[in-house]
């Protein structure tokens, strides 16, 4: 059984072997110029380089605080939206057409009217990752609330609870594993956002880094980049997922079916 | 029903919106009216109205959105194509599966819109960047949608299928297909969804005659507040658009998977 | 011609593979089933006895002994042997017809199409071709089921406790239904079932199996007349007998599960 597991695992990693071989080979041969693709060893010494000189943690720096802002920012006020229309019938009645409405745009076409308004410094990054991280935590905690299975509400209404007692045994619980999964979906949106907007708009972070990199064709910096920022993106969502499973772990299996 | 009492009982069930865009609107008219904000950053519904005549009629807006468009049935066309294929060969064969996985997930941690500069130094900031970028993006959720729906097919019907001697075409005809449809037809939505923002990014990061992001871009450029207004609400509408073809198709496929376990 | 639809199981032995040791599922099998005869088998949970159906469909592989369909080898699943499960399985993206179909090589043709109409209104399922499942009630999906299974003509048919998700008086007015169905079609039948008094209204013989290896303990016959009465002496007294052999199996006469 090990022994099966062990070669399963092992022919994952064929193919990411034969295109390192083959990038290392045509890279080192110079069969494609190191303009287009730097040798394996270069992207190495490079991430090295950004990483000692300090450039690498400085922007990362920005664009991280810039996404904490930004995600706070858009998952508080996206929840408070998404709870207000889960709890009170006429502000769902009255808010969700226009939120619907707005949900529709993407967050892109914002950019020109933001820049407007705010101009391209800091605050026009963090609003515009906001804008993107409020819309999936308001609809996913209003989906939250309004899955509450009736049966539930029913039994509690059959022991005749106040509302505070509703909210806190059945509503916040069935509703927590909707809005667990809403952070997650605006936190990995709060990350490509920041890309995007630095991408942009010029200043610090490691959007920028990159810009600038394929600008003057460093494609060895351009490469670091992508990684660094699939490394981080991974590792901020595995551990929102850690957390979820240590505080929620019950909940969630009891609400997959 | 008559057509009356129709319209009757959509406006009682659903005034509570418009109510709400009323409001909106006359808040919106009201700040212009009185100047309360300045006309540089909120223009007057009247601007915004004669912006948009003034794109259509000129046609910039139809060449903007017929250039995206085109931009996304390539990129959308050859990122779908390789995405279902891939996913299901991954979906059929274990063994394709465990080979390509750790790939297409290492692959997938990377934000798109981090693709767009080692695109652009791959591919240049013509076309085939843009067309390049929109195809990843295509390429993903309609990979991970058919591979998924496919492992959902239930090993009951399978058995069925064995039951009455079904060669594996008719397996995969009749059954596997079928079976992962709905969740490949959600993929398709996804795809289109993806497509059409990502169209906007590429056109804002490398421009080009004709694209909606073009567009965009100019409104800013040429301050015009106006026409920034008319693009948000022209690119939010064809997203509404996207998302409501492909979520009725869907829903005509999901009749019978309530029954689906 | 002979008949055909005769089944032989001979010293059948079946083995699962864990880590360790092997289990052993149906331990020295031996069975006869006639042409046209109804077998039910009866038997409490984990005695094997869905394995040996499985084993007689040809979805499980790998046994010991020998499984004969008129004197042949069995060698994986055959149109020659329908088969109903629990879960009637209908797939739910076609229509009854199409569902019903799914057997036939060239379900257009119009001796199929003929086929078709003719199995639908044995199961009393006419009207009901443009249908799906989901818009259908338990019984008449495993109606569905059962037209579907006997669309090829097959020589013998399998059920794996058709019956068991219905409701009591759905399952009764069912139990009417497979026995007219048997007797027209002049099919032999093999149904698993937890259920003594379905057994008994429906069998020409019943197989009581025993768990933990899965053994056959006894096989009664039931001669009675059909149709049969349930309240009758005779009836009752089969069943004290049925529901004897599970008593013996335990010490505690009354803890016995079905």
């Amino acid at each position: 059984m090990k022994f099966q597991i062990i070669k399963n695992k092992l022919l994952g990693l064929i193919i990411p072997l034969i295109l390192y071989v083959a990038w290392d080979f045509l890279t080192s041969r110079e069969i494609i110029p190191p303009e287009l693709l730097p040798a394996p060893k270069v992207i190495f010494d490079t991430w090295w380089d950004l990483q000692s000189s300090g450039e690498l943690a400085l922007n990362m720096k920005m664009s991280l605080l810039r996404v904490g802002f930004g995600f706070l920012l858009g998952a508080i006020s996206g929840f408070l939206l998404g709870t207000a229309m889960g709890l009170w019938k006429p502000v769902e009645l009255y808010l969700n057409p226009l939120f619907n409405f707005f949900r529709q745009i993407p967050v892109v076409a914002w950019i020109p009217f933001l820049i407007l308004w705010l101009g391209i410094d800091e605050w026009f990054k963090i609003v515009f990752i906001s804008f993107g991280a409020f819309i999936p935590m308001a609809l996913k905690t209003l989906e939250g609330i309004k899955g509450v299975p009736a049966s539930y509400l029913e039994v509690v209404r059959v022991f005749e609870y106040g509302w505070f007692r509703v909210l806190r045994t059945v509503i916040v619980p069935s509703a927590l594993p909707s809005i667990s999964t809403g952070l997650r979906l605006c936190l990995s949106e709060a990350w490509m956002l920041v890309i995007g907007a630095e991408l942009v708009a010029a200043g610090e972070g490691i959007g920028n880094v990159m810009v600038i990199a394929r600008r003057l064709f460093q494609t060895d910096v351009v490469l670091v980049g992508v990684i660094v920022i699939a490394i981080t993106g991974f590792a901020m969502d595995k551990v929102l997922g850690l957390l979820e499973t240590r505080f929620l772990g019950l909940h969630r299996s009891q609400n997959a079916q | 029903m008559s057509i009356a009492a129709k319209i009757t009982i959509f406006i009682r069930e659903k005034y509570h919106g418009f109510i709400s865009f009323l409001v909106l609107f006359l808040i919106w008219s009201g700040v212009c009216h009185y100047k309360l904000i300045s006309p540089d950053f909120l223009p007057t519904p009247a601007t915004v109205g004669t912006a948009f005549v003034k794109v259509v009629s000129s046609g910039i807006l139809g060449k903007s959105l017929g250039g995206s468009l085109i931009r996304i049935a390539e990129g959308f066309m050859i990122g779908t194509t390789l995405g279902f294929l891939l996913g299901a060969v991954m979906g059929v064969s274990r063994t394709l599966e465990r080979l390509f996985a750790p790939l297409i997930n290492a692959l997938r941690q990377v934000p798109i819109i981090g693709w767009i500069p080692l695109i652009i130094i791959w591919c240049g900031i013509a076309e085939t960047s843009k067309v390049t970028f929109i195809a990843i993006g295509a390429f993903f959720p309609i990979l991970i949608n058919t591979f998924e729906g496919i492992r959902s097919v239930s090993h009951s019907y399978v058995e069925v299928a064995q039951v009455f001697e079904y060669s594996r075409v008719k397996l995969l005809r009749k059954i596997v297909i079928p079976g992962a449809l709905p969740s490949i037809v959600s993929g398709i939505r996804l795809s289109m969804g993806t497509s059409w923002l990502l169209v906007v990014w590429a056109e804002i990061n490398t421009r080009s005659a004709y694209g909606i992001g073009d567009l965009l871009s100019s409104s800013r450029e040429e301050h015009n507040p106006g026409l920034i207004i008319v693009c948000i609400l022209v690119i939010g509408f064809v997203a509404f658009l996207i998302n409501e073809l492909f979520g009725h198709l869907e829903a005509r496929l999901n009749t019978w998977k309530k029954s689906y376990r | 011609m002979e008949r055909l639809g005769t089944l032989e199981v001979k010293n059948l032995n079946k083995k699962y593979r864990s880590q360790n040791d092997d289990l052993l599922v149906l331990d020295d099998i031996n069975l006869t089933v006639q042409p046209g005869e109804f077998i039910s088998i009866i038997g409490s949970s984990g005695c094997g006895k869905t394995t040996f159906l499985r084993l007689v469909v040809g979805l499980e592989k790998g046994y010991e002994g020998e499984i004969l369909l008129d004197g042949q080898r069995l060698n994986g699943p055959s149109l020659k042997r329908g088969v109903v499960f629990q879960d009637h399985r209908l797939l739910p993206w076609l229509s009854i017809e199409k569902n019903v179909g799914m057997g036939l090589k060239n379900p257009k043709s119009g001796e199929s199409r003929k086929t078709i109409q003719e199995h639908l209104e044995l199961v009393g399922l006419k009207g009901f071709e443009k249908h799906y499942p989901h818009q259908l009630s338990g019984g008449m999906s495993q109606r569905a089921a059962i037209a579907r299974a006997l669309v090829n003509r097959p020589e013998i048919l399998l059920l794996d406790e058709p019956l068991g998700a219905l409701d009591a008086l759905t399952r009764m007015y069912m139990h009417q239904e497979l026995e007219r169905i048997w007797m027209k079609e002049d099919i032999t039948m093999i149904m698993i079932t937890h259920d003594v008094d379905e057994a008994i209204v429906l069998s020409d013989k019943i197989v009581v199996m025993s768990s933990r290896p899965g053994t056959i303990k006894k096989i009664i016959p039931v001669p009675l007349a059909r149709p049969r009465d349930r309240a009758g002496y005779d009836f009752a007294n089969i069943k004290e007998e049925v529901l004897a052999e599970f008593q013996l199996h335990t010490d505690h006469p009354f803890t016995y599960s079905i």
